[in-house]
């Protein structure tokens, strides 16, 4: 079967979006989480067959919870709970009920005011969870490590870069790996007591925020990072600093990537530029630790572009086996269909 | 003050038929009474409050008040906004089709992207009529069904302007297409006709409503359905109604692909003409008076349309029959006599979408704009079908012999901009109208940015994106500096040297090292070294520098840096006393770091500027460079590098 791609409008620019796991059934119901409108929220969907065709699925609302501030990013802990972060430098910790979808979001832990400059909110711009612990990080150059069992805040690494952090991911139990608006990255021991990275390292060429990262799941000495002029740069943490590979990818800011949950070879990144990319990794991941591959021509990477470009930013990218969940700024989200993997 | 919020309904009333330009209100407070003043705020918004203030009484029993008003725009309705970011994606392929083809001939695609058009109408109103069933609340059906009522018309006035301008039509033939748009918008009987038929009764004319199912199935040009329904009249088989039948069969239809010509097709067509016509005259039908109207329509007798026309609710339902019964070889620009007569059917005042679809069918294109622009919904339809002739080269529009059509084009679509830029999340949409009419639109755009609230570093990001897309540097100036100073003032001079960095604006980075150099003073740490790697501030950058190596003990290469900080006289004056005490703990280095050459320079700056170092501080400073200047004079120290 052929790639099919479905698009709704929602009348919310969506920042974030993800799939609800199902252990037995193909995933079906998603959170949305918008951005930039007079008032924002956290959605739950569902998508139903339309006049039992099973080819045409319609995302259908099932529960709103309202939030003040953009949502900035979803992450689950479990299987039914997400943090929530917010630009008003909120974290909350919700959960939806494991058999009905319908009801509303419960608010397990909310907290508050967790990122400020002085006494001013700032944002907190992302976060990652790992087994129940949440990092996040915010405007205001602080880490945050916070329990999600107890809901308190476990250790505050303060003050600890000069400009704002934009990208955070657990790098193991103890350590977490964050980037900034200069595309300094900075890797910390959270049980250390010390405001020190372990190791810092930072992007390339110019000066431009990271604007996310992600790990490779199965090597995790691998560091993917996305930049905002929509650079990829790739770090074996064995040898740092220098990173091992920098794409010139997307023409335009990298928003989000994830690596396929069934394929590791497989990484998916979506742009401001409104394009979504399915990349090959194998070449990259595969070479012996030592041999730097410059990888300018992305031809060689075995990109291929899974939507027709969009004419506005595409924020927020969750992929579940063949199914690909895209949102974006023209207030539309879309379903990827038989995407193989 | 108290403040507060209302919008008035009345602002923006739903109808599309709306006459009175100007609105009355009347201001709910009575300290408006007096001198009251008036000032724009963003977007189309403005506040009223009173010029002249109560200014002895306590805040909260105080009468003044400020009032925003602003228009109620129903674009930004939830339900509608899926329109508006559909269409805004229609806009741009339509925009990046037109620059693709500049010299070939593009009319396909345009078709594609006006049935597109169409199809985001489509979907606007199946959504529209899904949420009306829905609502409970009465005021909100109310404007659902307006907005229903709207896009009715709007999409039945692009379906026509497609035909007329946008369709690629063999022979420009028009009829077929013509007959297709009124049984689409306006399907009348059809119901009546389809049960009539299922039943297949016998007898069928007790329904009330059979004679009006069969002549309306005839002024639609489905013969066919007609004569089916014809025969199912018990008295079938009566000459009359065989006579008619007869005609009816024998009515030439003309094909373009039929394999005769249309001069050809003329002759065949007069000639059943005539023949009607003589039945007519004889009064064959003269007993079955319902035969008889039906046959006055098919030889195009304007009385029998006249006697028809109270049945139908306006005068389109008439259009397609009228054409057909008169003549069917019309082209696409000989429909302003068809218009004439069918309009002229209609006695009274006549509604916007009369004169719309008359202007179209007429080709006056200027009128038909100018009263789309009437339209209440916010200049939607306007825009978008003004951008789409004038990107087919339909459009044409002579301001005293002056071609103003680009003009047009432009203003519309820089209002319909400016207005989404108002909106919190459609800015961005806005944004992109704003920049397909180059050079007024970015220059809008320009300042419309400018003013957008950023609450956010994500927001601020988003612009800097856009501004840079479009390529507009002064707001990425203005962003940045507001960046900029907003972490200035909360005293992290690092973030602010970092977003000064990015515009690479050097009153920025000075403020913001400057800052840094003042609060080291003060006790608080320097802003990580790496920070400093580009920035335009060289003390600060150097002095951090002069840090590393002095931490790295590396003592001789930090003295001679210190050395040239302090003769190129680059320190502001705060900073003379930090910079001097640095040289202390070099001066009293085991082995001698500091020549006596450098010495004396220290000891000139001391006295130069003896004001920022008094005291015990200068004293001790004094004596080091005494002892330092006694172990060095006859030492000369060697270069290092």
């Amino acid at each position: 079967m052929s790639i099919n791609i479905e698009g709704t409008f929602v009348s919310q620019k969506i920042n974030k979006i993800r799939w609800i796991p199902e252990e037995y059934v193909e995933t079906k119901h998603f959170f949305t989480g918008s951005w930039d409108d007079d008032e924002n929220s956290v959605k739950v969907w569902t998508f139903e067959s339309v006049h039992d065709d099973e080819n045409v699925e319609n995302p259908r609302e099932l529960s709103e919870y309202k939030v003040a501030g953009d949502v900035t990013e979803i992450k689950l802990t479990d299987k039914n709970k997400i943090a929530v972060s917010l630009s008003n430098g909120e974290v909350r910790l919700l959960e939806i009920s494991a058999y009905e979808r319908n009801s509303p979001l419960r608010e397990i832990y909310t907290w508050s005011k967790l990122h400020h400059i002085n006494s001013e909110r700032c944002s907190c711009t992302a976060l990652d969870t790992f087994e129940g612990d949440i990092v996040t990080v915010g405007e205001d150059e602080k880490v945050n490590i916070l329990n999600g069992r107890r809901g308190d805040v476990t250790r505050s690494i303060s003050d600890t870069d000069s400009c704002s952090i934009h990208s955070v991911c657990f790098l193991k139990l103890n350590e977490v790996i964050t980037g900034n608006l200069r595309g300094h990255m900075k890797i910390w021991d959270i049980k250390r007591d010390s405001n020190k990275p372990v190791a810092s390292f930072h992007f390339p060429g110019e000066e431009v925020a990271a604007t996310c990262i992600v790990q490779h799941p199965t090597q995790p000495h691998i560091i993917l990072a996305g930049s905002e002029c929509g650079s990829l740069a790739v770090w074996d943490l064995r040898m740092n600093k220098f990173p091992t590979s920098q794409l010139s990818a997307h023409s335009s800011g990298v928003t989000e990537m994830q690596f396929h949950p069934e394929n590791p070879n497989k990484l998916i990144t979506c742009s401001l530029y409104g394009d979504v990319w399915d990349w090959n990794m194998e070449s990259l991941t595969k070479k012996s630790g030592d041999s730097y591959v410059p990888l300018d021509d992305k031809a060689t990477m075995n990109v291929t572009s899974l939507i027709p470009t969009l004419h506005k930013a595409v924020n927020s990218i969750h992929c579940s086996k063949g199914r690909v969940l895209c949102a974006a700024d023209n207030e539309a989200i879309y379903l990827i269909k038989n995407l193989k993997y | 003050m108290n403040s507060t919020r209302f919008s008035d309904a009345n602002l923006n009333s739903h109808t599309i038929y709306n006459k009175k330009r100007v609105k009355q209100f009347n201001l709910p407070h009575k300290c408006f009474e007096r001198n009251v003043a008036c000032a724009w705020r963003r977007g189309n918004k403005f506040s009223i409050f009173p010029g002249s203030q109560t200014t002895n009484k306590t805040i909260e029993n105080s009468d003044n008040k400020i009032l925003d008003i602003r228009q109620e725009i129903s674009l930004f309705t939830p339900i509608l906004r899926k329109l508006v970011n559909e269409a805004n994606g229609a806009f741009l392929s339509l925009q990046r089709a037109s620059d693709m083809s500049k010299n070939s001939d593009n009319q396909v695609e345009y078709l594609k992207l006006s049935r597109q058009y169409r199809s985001i109408v489509r979907v606007c109103l199946e959504n529209l009529q899904e949420a009306t069933e829905k609502v409970s609340d009465g005021l909100e059906r109310n404007s659902l069904q307006s907005f229903t009522t709207i896009f009715y018309s709007i999409e039945c006035i692009w379906h026509l302007c497609e035909i007329l301008y946008i369709d690629v039509i063999p022979g420009e033939i028009v009829l077929p297409y013509i007959l297709e748009w009124v049984r689409f918008h306006f399907p009348c009987h059809e119901q009546t006709a389809a049960s009539l038929l299922e039943a297949c009764e016998k007898g069928s004319e007790d329904n009330p409503e059979y004679w009006n199912a069969v002549i309306g199935m005839v002024v639609q040009g489905r013969i066919d359905v007609a004569r089916a329904l014809l025969k199912l009249h018990s008295s079938s088989d009566s000459s009359e109604f065989k006579l008619l039948d007869n005609s009816m069969r024998a009515m030439p239809v003309y094909n373009v692909y039929g394999g005769i010509s249309s001069g050809e097709f003329t002759i065949s067509w007069k000639h059943w003409y005539a023949e009607c016509r003589s039945k007519y005259t004889s009064g064959s039908l003269a007993l079955q008076p319902q035969l008889e109207l039906i046959l006055r329509i098919m030889i195009g007798d304007y009385t029998a349309f006249e006697t028809i026309r109270i049945k139908y609710t306006s005068w389109f339902d008439m259009l397609g029959g009228w054409i057909l019964f008169t003549m069917p070889w019309a082209k696409r620009r000989e429909m302003a006599s068809a218009a004439a007569a069918c309009a002229g059917l209609t006695p009274g005042e006549k509604t916007h979408l009369d004169i719309i679809i008359q202007a179209l069918l007429e080709g006056d294109l200027h009128q038909v704009i100018h009263e789309m622009q009437q339209v209440s919904d916010n200049g939607w339809s306007a825009t978008h079908l003004t951008d789409m002739l004038y990107h087919c080269g339909k459009l044409q529009i002579l301001d005293k012999q002056i071609d103003v059509t680009a003009q047009i084009r432009d203003s519309l679509i820089l209002e319909y901009g400016s207005l989404l830029m108002e909106h919190k999340s459609l800015w961005s949409a806005g944004l992109s109208y704003l920049a397909a009419t180059p050079p007024e639109g970015l220059k809008r755009a320009e300042l419309l940015l400018e003013r957008i609230p950023i609450e956010s570093e994500a927001k601020a990001m988003r612009i800097l994106a856009e501004a840079n897309k479009y390529g507009l540097p002064n707001v990425v100036q203005t962003v940045c500096g507001c960046m900029s100073t907003r972490r200035l003032k909360s005293g992290n001079s690092g973030a602010a040297l970092t977003w000064g960095g990015r515009t690479r604006s050097t009153e920025l980075c000075a403020r913001a090292a400057e800052q840094a150099l003042r609060r080291y003073c003060a006790g608080a740490p320097l802003p990580h070294a790496e920070l400093l790697l580009t920035g335009s501030t060289v003390l600060l950058s150097k002095y951090c520098d002069f840090h590393n190596l002095y931490k790295n003990r590396e003592f001789r290469k930090a003295a001679k840096l210190l050395v040239s900080l302090i003769t190129s006289k680059l320190s502001p004056d705060f900073f003379w006393e930090t910079l001097l005490l640095d040289t202390l703990p070099l001066l009293e280095t085991e082995t001698p770091v500091l020549s006596a050459d450098d010495t004396y320079e220290i000891m000139l700056c001391l006295e130069l500027h003896s004001c920022a170092l008094t005291g015990k501080k200068a004293d001790m400073l004094r004596f080091a460079l005494a002892r330092n200047l006694e172990r060095t004079a006859l030492l000369n120290l060697p270069d290092e590098d």
